[in-house]
């Protein structure tokens, strides 16, 4: 009788019952929920000894332990690793009340806790990472140039190059799963705790490094160390770099009958130009017709010809409709901070940054930063001369086109397309030449100031 | 007395069983604890924001905004100042966000960095550097201003991490930008 009530009880309890898989872990089996291949990442991360809250207000969880903490919420693909920003394999998605993701989403989210996720969705492993990454590091070649991947390792080490050599800096000591053995470019391995040195052949060098994911490496691509040919800077006078913004898909802001900002920005580049080039200076533009170019390489392009000055040109937009007038940007200070010096070195270089490139980097970009701002005031006094403009002053904003310069640099906006009547002043040839006719004076005003010798000072007026 | 215990035991069973349910529950559904990295409670005057809007001059103004209740905890503050700048200023600025842009989750860490979600922005909402700097700094001037202890903000969209509306720079956690506050 009493077995039998117990028996009726259980029945009413299976419904309760969710779906589970059976984790092997270093502790004895464990069950957790999953549903398909999405497995309960809460319960996963306590498996693991994270301590998991949720915070309501805001929406995420936040697992710590052994000093480290990772944010995540449901419906997202970014965790904040140890307050640093970071994409995960996939989405966690909330299922019955529990959060779940796929087996890698998983790993990702143990990994800075010391643990991984192996096996399959249906019988996933946890296990703890035995101290020290064991790495191998490989040479491959394909036709399309040689690599050194670097396996075993999540790890993204700091990449260093000297003439011959190329050092990697791991955050954590790492331990080489085998000898560097010497193969083509790569003369000899050696590894000093956390710092992997990599002899390289004569005339190699690291042209760029990135990590990758599934398996877990680190990779890093070689060249030839000659100078790219055809971006040889001509000799003797200065040269100036104008960027007409945008172009191609990139419309850029929209005037009140649909004209686009592309349009204007490569007319008044290419009529700024002509005056530079009649007055003796050698110019470039980053487009010459309607085609998009990526911010990063049009600043890598005044980086390569070592421009003395790069103007970026724009034509502005507000939700403020009244809002007109011209404004000129230089970098903000902000963005003279090392990461950012870093990426701007990593994009920009010809190839990868070693330290001195870097300190250089961050030298040359703070005295830039007065240069600058000399340069910006220059163009935002020119443009304040031309009737009907109205001075909206010099001001600073991290640009994505302005980090990486490593020349005096600014962005112009000459004016207001969301404002009609200023629009159809900016879309007439006569402003347009008489916007390109006060930059050109700045630009040669500017390099008559600061030019020394007689590429400077002999630039003569328009 | 005897006739009794089947009972007693059933229902000793039951009370076990029910209790594990509801802890197992519990689980699914955290109860809601203050994650690491929120600051004290604010000491500014209660039930007061400040918002930063564009005006036409294109510069951004602060507006003072009473709000009925002024939450604790900074990820609901975040929330409160987002909603408040999509209404929209109620002194004649123009929108800071151009659409109904909902936070989708807020992470805080310990460097005073906040990252904040918010749904993605229709194609073509955000024209123009002054458009983009609307946008970014109305809302990192503001949440800066209301939330103590946070002294960068980025923004994601979608639920992704993005390098830029087209100008500016949005790779990283950005601090309010004091020089394009109109004085």
């Amino acid at each position: 009788m009493r077995s039998s009530r117990v028996l009726a009880l259980t029945f009413l309890l299976v419904p309760l019952t969710a779906p589970a898989v059976t984790v092997s872990t270093p502790q004895g089996p464990s069950e957790v929920f999953a549903r398909g291949d999405l497995l309960d990442v809460v319960a996963l991360l306590r498996l693991a000894g994270a301590e998991v809250q949720f915070a309501p207000a805001a929406g995420s969880y936040n697992a710590a332990a052994a000093g480290h903490e990772v944010q995540f919420t449901p419906g997202g693909s970014l965790a904040v690793v140890d307050g640093k920003l970071t994409p995960l394999p996939g989405p966690l998605r909330l299922v019955d009340g529990h959060v779940v993701g796929s087996l890698a989403t998983v790993g990702a989210l143990l990994g800075p806790f010391g643990w991984t996720a192996n096996g399959s969705a249906a019988a996933p492993e946890l296990a703890r990472v035995g101290g020290t990454e064991q790495v191998e590091l490989s040479v491959v070649r394909a036709p399309t140039g040689t690599t050194l991947v670097l396996r075993g390792t999540r790890q993204r080490p700091r990449v260093t190059t000297l003439p011959g050599l190329v050092m990697l800096l791991f955050p954590e000591p790492v331990a080489l799963a085998r000898p560097v053995q010497p193969a083509g470019e790569v003369l000899a391995g050696e590894l000093d705790g956390a710092t992997l040195t990599v002899r390289l052949a004569a005339g190699i060098e690291v042209a760029s490094s990135y990590p990758l994911e599934d398996p877990p490496r680190f990779v890093l691509r070689l060249a030839k160390s000659e100078p790219a040919a055809p971006l040889v800077r001509p000799k003797g006078g200065p040269l100036v770099v104008l960027d007409p913004g945008h172009g191609g898909e990139d419309l850029g802001a929209r005037g009140p009958a649909g004209e686009s900002e592309k349009a204007v920005t490569l007319a008044v580049a290419q009529a700024t130009a002509a005056r530079l080039q009649a007055a003796g200076v050698t110019v470039r533009l980053t487009r010459d017709g309607d085609e998009m170019v990526a911010l990063t390489d049009r600043t890598a392009l005044a980086n390569r010809l070592q421009a003395a000055v790069f103007l970026s040109i724009h034509v502005n937009a507000s939700p403020a409709r009244g809002a007109h007038g011209a404004e000129t940007y230089y970098m903000s200070v902000d963005a003279s901070d090392p990461q950012a010096a870093q990426a701007a070195a990593r994009e920009n270089a010809s190839a990868a940054p070693d330290t001195v490139q870097l300190i250089l980097w961050d030298l040359a970009h703070v005295a830039n930063l007065n240069s600058s701002a000399r340069l910006a005031r220059a163009v935002q006094e020119r443009l304040n001369a031309l009737q009907g403009i109205r001075d909206r002053g010099i001001r600073q904003a991290p640009f994505v086109v302005l980090t990486g310069a490593t020349m005096p640099s600014a962005l112009v906006e000459v004016g207001f397309l969301s404002n009609a009547q200023e629009a159809s002043r900016l879309l007439t040839s006569d402003t347009q030449e008489q916007v390109a006719g006060a930059m050109a004076e700045a630009i040669l005003e500017f390099l008559r100031a600061t030019m020394p010798g007689p590429a400077g000072t002999s630039a003569p007026s328009p | 007395m005897k006739a009794l215990r089947p009972i007693v035991a059933t229902l000793a069973v039951v009370v076990v069983l029910v209790t594990v349910v509801a802890l197992s529950r519990r689980r699914a559904a955290p109860p809601p604890t203050a994650i690491p990295g929120e600051t004290p409670a604010p000491t500014q005057v209660p039930g007061k924001l400040v918002l930063f809007f564009p005006g036409n001059d294109a510069m951004l103004h602060q507006e003072g905004r009473e709000v009925p209740e002024l939450p604790e905890g900074n990820p609901m503050r975040v929330r409160l100042v987002v909603e408040e700048l999509v209404a929209g200023s109620r002194e004649g600025y123009a929108p800071a966000l151009p659409w109904a842009a909902a936070v989708q989750a807020v992470f805080l860490d310990r460097r005073g960095n906040a990252y904040i979600d918010l749904s993605t922005p229709p194609a073509d909402a955000v024209s123009g550097t002054d458009g983009e700097l609307a946008v970014i700094y109305g809302t990192v001037n503001s949440v800066v201003a209301n939330c103590p202890g946070v002294r960068r903000v980025q923004l994601l969209l979608g639920g992704r991490q993005v390098t830029t509306l087209g100008h500016l720079d949005l790779s990283r956690p950005l601090p309010p930008n004091p020089n394009l506050v109109a004085r």
